[in-house]
């Protein structure tokens, strides 16, 4: 039933081979695969589809709360001419409001107060909010068309994380562990990391679970703090040559007991607790950055210092690229300006402007672009009207989930292109809408996953990430 | 076509070379292999016998048990034996004593058997020793706890309402039910009936509505800006897809937006049956700015409160008689005054706003020059119906100062002059409430509804609110009164409303008013805006009056005009002047006053009460409705409550609600229920179901392993009234709950998933049982049955992290764990433990790493192994291998064999040698934990002891049930 189909077939080569290929050792595939010595046979309708992978690892820059895509992207001059005019029937076309400023009397448009260029040889369009972002703006895919049926940040930001508004579907990060399995041995598959302090509309860890799929799949949150996992560290008074003298006698029961029962279950306790050995080590190799040269401060900026910060979970999400974690997941929340948005969303950008560009360029640097998917975005986008008073100087915007822009990089997108067009109000998509859906199945393909084929079955029903839906968006494609 | 392939509609389409005609068509991505359409076609040749999935015939009325195995203990081991003999296997001998103890006692207590219950059994050599440990264990309190353990994942039941914002909810009283019911041993037919519809049981106990709670845990929302009808949707579905997948075994979420694939339920069935479960007065999102328990909810006063409340309904009764005596009394009074009635003026104004003479965003208060009226800058000043008066924008407030904050025993009235643009579907013309659904409303308001004046007094709306809406619109584009009286009777007849000075027609909309209307944060009267909420946009009011009595119709029929007129006094009937006398007359006053207070008394009493979410059924049930796509908002056709067609006819005898569901569900034929329980319960005792998709007895499930003995088990059950004391007996006194689990190559091979159960079964142990057996070995346990949620040490290091409970919170059994639903405890979920959004039957556990960290570095663990070294090696001073003997049984209930004690031996010896050599590092290690340290004993020595007593909770045998 939770049985990993990944590599039988997008490579021609069995799971086996595959890791080997990749310079793994065999006790990455021992605990998976004596964990999966007691299951039935591999369920026939569970086989993914047969083309090789662009991307081998993804990073979600996940932006929690909503960014404008007005004020960051999606330059509408028509707003600035129309600035403090009531949104038009015509755009609004009857649509429903969210609950918060849908009885409003009054829906005042709002033009952008910053300053866009285009930038690079693509000539993509950036506001002076993401100066770091602009320079960069040539290997990035934007998506400028994307959209969602959520209107309030829960249900929206479970859709974009499982593809369904209600809770109880495994996340992407999930899908991925059960589809492809790890690439590594000594680090988990998913990782999720969580901007500290930001305050902000509440996060939860479901959105990190394994739904219905087996609970090893759920992503492993990684805290800014010494236990950088669930009591990682052995408690006080033990070190660690101390604790290998103990699992090493662990060890010597189980084996014991194996000899006497020949129950495979004990094997993989032994693994289980190899594993958690090389993991004591291992995590902390990736959380503690003294290895890391003055340039690569330079480069994130100095936040990446300070444990915590969206800056430091950039810098972490590429040594954590480099050890062939396959799903990373950050998460900053705080871009949900319904009112004060000119002040708010200028503190958002310093936070993520700089980190976001520069994991973009040091992943390209180190050769690791090619195959690693940076996204970023949020949950939706924002109204073009206000919420709350306008006046000269403020102004706020609601949740609006009918476009919104995310970008895109490396893992096998087209570099240097915008893709879909909203109105000029960016109000609705006027073409090459993007739903959830296509966007899910999109990244799955990206990873060499057919979205139709990565099935579980639960309840009687296959479920997939993409429910019934979903269409490879072919125009990103590199 | 039966026999004939050519003539068979399927033959020909799953042959078919056109894709347009492929079964399975090809973008299903299934398809058959040839096996598989040889096998069809021989179905056809062999005359296609078509027969009723087996989960949906009615259960046997008498199941035959097969005979010839001489070792069966039980009628279990005959089908057990019988299907593993089919096989080719041959069941295993027993398991060793310790093995049986330790699987009965953690499969019907989920803790460890205790030195002395071991000691106790192996000594026991009486032929029913076993029955005597059973019974033990079937009387424990600790038994009922790990019942409920595993209902509570089945019940979703958390300790905060989920969803985003996640706050806190008060449902441990209806966990505290289920303890009590476990452990009385109720009827599992009570058991189901008092949960789905203990409400409406005649005469219904307290316990017997505490226990529908269950149909409440589903997850609520409170995210602002939500649509309340699309929650309250979701929360009735949830409420069907727990009774689906807890009672009948189906999955019936398919069917909410389409017709079922697989199984024989339609759309239009799920939203009949769902209707069953909307019934109750109910909001869709639940109180931000008030902690108001969503309703309907039940009181869970004390004895003494009862007692208190008692008293205070006397005390009212006797105020109310006053009152009556003084009315009466009065009479002489009154016919003199009438003779010489004196002035007629305002009594009780505390606020006058005309809306004249603005000065910039404020408007004077005549009654008090100190505190103006403040108001945003979209309001604009038009002519009004005297001097000057306001049109309202619809998002800017008109804020009074400090007037206002009446509770419900507070009589007031308030009037002014508005003018509606139109007949406004919603529009607040004036309310003191912080927000709509954010604070469910709690205060009071006056709406327009549909056109219609509407006027509440609410604690939680709706189900907790007085109510009262005109039969008629206000008309359109004209000026009009309109005055609110009320006389702190919190019923909706003491709330009135009055148009142009006359009393207006209206009809009661809600009229249960029990708890507080004051709180949540805006304690003032303010007019056009709410938050959130629609505005009364191109609403014109003018001359606002505030008072702080009901006034009498009199006064009412002069408020239009402003002033009072003297002759309206010479001109009133003997009624109206009779009532207007009474309002001024000093012993009439005093005694509202008294009466009043009574109130006030009671209330506060009752706002002290906790109370919990329950069923309550509505008068008239909801008008229900298939919704298209499952869309709150794609009302299709009217549908009224039913069960599906596939399952057994509604009773006729039976009401058309939740108790006439249940009874239909428990009827002793059904059959699926007791199918779906009794595989439940094996599922505890062996790890797997008889149908190993216990959320699944549809045709997408696995079938059972063992038909007959599903169906004869479940008869067996049904037939002894539903005891589960006695299902469980038959399971766990087998010899095939007995046996041992060592097989041979061969065995393994034919059977390795073990379905025919012919050696006994293993799997690592529940979450709960791995943290309460270190806390039990230990001695740390606290062993208290029930009460409020406690928060161990992992609490700390939730994703929303939570102060761990000082003292004996640390050390309770993990039933008791505080249940964050958005971030539950973390150490039960290392240790799969379900989430409990959705209802869940079944565990699914792997092992990972990070189950090795919990156990071998958290604080739980470490502790409850220092506390356990310093008992063991203070019993055992000079003997460590009677430590590592005592240690080894506690943890895993038999002796080590010599080659384990050497194993265990070297490692104490070599912790030791490290300990003794860094005594520091000993001193360290002690520390875990809030528990004493054993100041007395050498440190080395009780921190070598603990690693050691560590390892060996971290070896397979500890964390296992073999």
């Amino acid at each position: 039933m939770n049985r990993c189909t990944g590599f039988d077939s997008p490579l021609g080569v069995d799971r086996r081979q595959f890791l080997s290929t990749f310079g793994m050792g065999l006790g990455s595939i021992a605990l998976a695969d004596l964990t999966r010595a007691a299951e039935p046979k591999a369920d026939p309708l569970v086989s993914l589809a047969h083309h090789a992978p662009k991307a081998k690892r993804v990073i979600f820059l996940f932006q929690s709360g909503g960014p404008s895509q007005i004020d960051l992207f999606d330059h509408k001059p028509q707003l600035i001419k129309q600035h403090g005019e009531q949104l038009p029937d015509s755009v609004r076309k009857g649509q429903r409001l969210t609950g918060m400023s849908g009885n409003q009397a009054s829906l005042p448009l709002v033009g952008s107060p910053f300053e866009f260029k285009q930038h690079g040889e693509s000539g993509a369009w950036v506001s002076d909010l993401l100066p770091y972002t602009a320079k960069v703006a040539d290997e990035l895919c934007f998506v400028k068309s994307m959209y969602t049926e959520a209107i309030n940040h829960g249900p929206g930001v479970t859709f974009m994380q499982s593809g369904s508004q209600l809770a109880g579907r495994p996340s992407i990060g999930s899908w991925l562990d059960y589809g492809l399995g790890s690439l590594n041995d000594d680090l988990p598959s998913f990782v999720v990391m969580v901007t500290k302090n930001k305050g902000g509309q509440p996060l939860v860890s479901r959105l990190w679970g394994s739904g219905f799929l087996p609970g090893k799949h759920d992503g492993v949150r990684l805290r800014p703090d010494k236990n950088a996992v669930l009591y990682l560290n052995s408690p006080g008074g033990v070190a660690r040559t101390d604790r290998r003298k103990l699992l090493d006698r662990l060890r010597e029961l189980h084996e014991f007991q194996l000899e006497q029962t020949g129950d495979p279950a004990l094997e993989t306790r032994i693994a289980q607790y190899e594993m958690a050995f090389n993991m004591q080590k291992s995590i902390p190799g990736v959380t503690d950055l003294s290895d890391e040269p003055e340039s690569t401060f330079k480069l994130y900026g100095e936040d990446a210092r300070k444990p915590g910060t969206f800056a430091a979970h950039c810098l972490l999400a590429r040594r954590l690229a480099e050890r062939d974690v396959r799903f990373i997941q950050l998460y900053h929340p705080g871009w949900d300006q319904h009112d004060n948005l000119p002040g708010a969303i200028r503190t958002q950008c310093r936070e993520t402007d700089q980190p976001s560009a520069a994991l973009v360029q040091d992943l390209k640097a180190r050769g690791l672009l090619e195959d690693t998917l940076v996204i970023w975005g949020g949950e939706f986008g924002r109204t073009n009207y206000c919420q709350g008073k306008l006046t000269a100087t403020n102004f706020g915007r609601d949740h609006h989930p009918r476009c919104f822009t995310m970008w895109m990089a490396g893992g096998g997108v087209k570099p240097g292109i915008s893709h879909g067009v909203t109105d000029d109000f960016s109000y609705n998509v006027v073409d090459g809408g993007v739903h959830i859906h296509d966007f899910h199945a999109t990244l799955l393909h990206l990873l060499g996953i057919d979205h139709e084929r990565l099935t579980y079955k639960y309840q009687g029903r296959h479920f997939r990430l993409t429910d019934v839906h979903g269409h490879v968006v072919k125009d990103i494609l590199a | 076509m039966p026999g004939d392939l050519e003539a068979s509609e399927l033959h020909l389409l799953i042959h078919s070379e056109h894709e347009d005609e492929l079964m399975p068509p090809p973008d299903s991505n299934l398809s058959l292999s040839d096996d598989e359409k040889k096998l069809l076609d021989r179905w056809i040749m062999e005359g296609a016998p078509y027969d009723t999935h087996w989960a949906f015939k009615p259960l046997p009325a008498e199941v035959e048990v097969p005979e010839g195995n001489d070792r069966a203990r039980t009628p279990v081991d005959h089908f057990i034996h019988r299907a593993a003999v089919e096989n080719g296997l041959e069941p295993r001998p027993d398991a060793p004593r310790t093995s049986w103890l330790r699987r009965v006692t953690f499969d019907l207590t989920g803790l460890p058997p205790t030195l002395d219950e071991i000691d106790a059994f192996l000594a026991d050599e009486s032929p029913d020793a076993h029955e005597k440990v059973v019974e033990r264990l079937l009387g424990s309190e600790a038994y009922a706890e790990r019942m409920t353990s595993e209902w509570l994942d089945v019940a979703r039941y958390s300790d905060s309402y989920g969803y985003q914002q996640d706050k806190d909810r008060h449902v441990w009283p209806w966990r505290d039910w289920v303890l009590e019911s476990f452990r009385d041993n109720l009827p599992y037919d009570d058991f189901i009936t008092w949960q789905l519809a203990g409400d409406l049981l005649p005469d219904a106990t307290r316990e017997q509505i505490l226990a529908t709670t269950f149909n409440r845990l589903h997850p609520q929302k409170v995210e602002g800006g939500s649509v309340p009808e699309e929650f309250r949707v979701e929360y009735v579905s949830d409420r069907l897809h727990t009774f689906g997948t807890a009672f009948l075994g189906l999955t019936l979420e398919c069917s909410r937006c389409h017709d079922h694939k697989y199984d024989p339920i339609s759309a239009k069935e799920y939203f009949e049956m769902s209707s069953f479960f909307a019934n109750i007065d109910e909001a869709g999102l639940y109180s931000f700015f008030t902690p108001s328990v969503p309703t309907p909810t039940l009181d869970l006063s004390t004895p003494d409160q009862e007692k208190q409340l008692a008293a205070a309904d006397e005390a009212i009764a006797r105020a109310g008689a006053a009152v009556a005596a003084a009315r009466e009394q009065a009479k002489p009074a009154f016919e003199a005054w009438l003779e010489n009635p004196g002035s007629f003026e305002w009594n009780g104004l505390l606020s006058h706003i005309s809306f004249d003479e603005p000065k910039g965003s404020q408007f004077p208060d005549l009654v008090r020059a100190d505190k103006p009226a403040s108001s945003g800058g979209g309001n604009v000043p038009i002519e009004g119906v005297r001097g000057k008066g306001l049109r309202l924008s619809g998002d800017d407030a008109v804020k009074l100062k400090d007037v206002g904050n009446f509770t419900r025993h507070q009589p007031f009235s308030i009037g002014l002059w508005v003018q509606t643009p139109g007949p406004l579907e919603r529009a607040v013309i004036f309310r003191r409430s912080k927000a709509w659904t954010d604070a469910a409303s709690r205060g009071y308001e006056l709406l327009l509804e549909d056109g219609k004046l509407s006027a509440a007094l609410v604690h939680f709306d709706p189900g907790n609110s007085i109510r009262v809406r005109s039969r008629d619109p206000l008309p359109v584009g004209e000026w009009h009164h309109v005055t609110l009286t009320y006389d702190g009777s919190s019923r909706a007849s003491g709330l009135k409303l009055h148009l142009d000075g006359k009393p207006l027609a209206t009809e009661v909309v809600r009229d249960k008013l029990t708890r507080q209307i004051t709180g949540g944060g805006e304690p003032n009267l303010a007019l056009g805006e709410r938050f959130r909420d629609t505005g009364f946009r191109d609403g014109l009011v003018d001359e606002l009056h505030v008072f702080d009595r009901e006034l009498t119709a009199l006064e009412v029929g002069q408020l239009p005009a402003g002033t009072p007129v003297p002759e309206a006094l010479a001109k009133a009937s003997r009624e109206q002047a009779f009532e207007y006398f009474l309002s001024l007359h000093p012993p009439h006053v005093e005694a509202l006053d008294h009466l009043e207070k009574a109130r006030e008394a009671r209330g506060k009493i009752q706002d002290g009460i906790p109370e919990i979410m329950v069923m309550q059924e509505m008068d008239e049930p909801r008008d229900c409705h298939l919704l298209e796509r499952g869309a709150y908002d794609s009302r299709g056709e009217k549908v009224t409550a039913a069960t599906p067609e596939a399952l057994p006819p509604f009773p006729e005898d039976q009401p058309r609600n939740r108790l006439g569901l249940a009874r239909w569900l428990t009827a002793p034929d059904h059959p699926l229920t007791a199918r779906v329980t009794v595989n439940r319960y094996w599922q505890m005792f062996f790890g797997k179901g008889i149908v190993r998709t216990p959320e699944d007895f549809g045709s997408q499930g696995r079938p059972p392993s063992h038909p007959e003995l599903l169906d004869w088990l479940a008869r067996d059950f049904v037939a002894h009234d539903w005891d589960l004391h006695h299902l469980i007996r038959r399971i766990v006194l087998s010899s095939t709950y007995r046996q041992g689990t060592v097989t041979d190559a061969r065995s393994r091979e034919i059977d390795p998933e073990n379905i025919y159960l012919a050696r006994g079964s293993t799997h690592r142990l529940a979450a709960e049982m791995i943290r309460d057996q270190a806390l039990a070995a230990s001695g740390l346990l606290v062993e208290k049955f029930g009460g409020p949620p406690v928060r161990p040490y992992d609490s700390a290091m939730s994703f929303k992290p939570a102060k761990p409970s000082g003292g004996e919170g640390l050390y309770r059994r993990s039933v008791y764990t505080h249940w964050r639903q958005t971030a539950p405890s973390p150490v039960m979920m290392t240790l799969n433990a379900s989430k409990r959004e959705v209802c869940r039957v079944h565990r699914e556990v792997t092992d990972s790493p990070l189950q090795a960290f919990v156990l071998l570095n958290g604080p739980q663990f470490v502790e409850a192994a220092r506390v356990m070294a310093a008992k063991l090696i203070a019993k055992h001073p000079e003997a460590p291998d009677a430590v590592i003997t005592e240690a080894f049984r506690a943890l895993t209930t038999r002796e080590p064999v010599p080659r384990e004690t050497e194993i265990l031996r070297a490692l104490y010896d070599e912790q030791l040698a490290i300990f003794e050599a860094e005594p520091a590092k000993a001193e360290e290690l002690l520390k875990t934990g809030a528990a004493p340290q054993a100041k007395d004993l050498p440190a080395p020595r009780q921190a070598a002891t603990a690693v050691l007593i560590n390892a060996i909770m971290n070896f397979d045998e500890a964390v296992s049930r073999r």
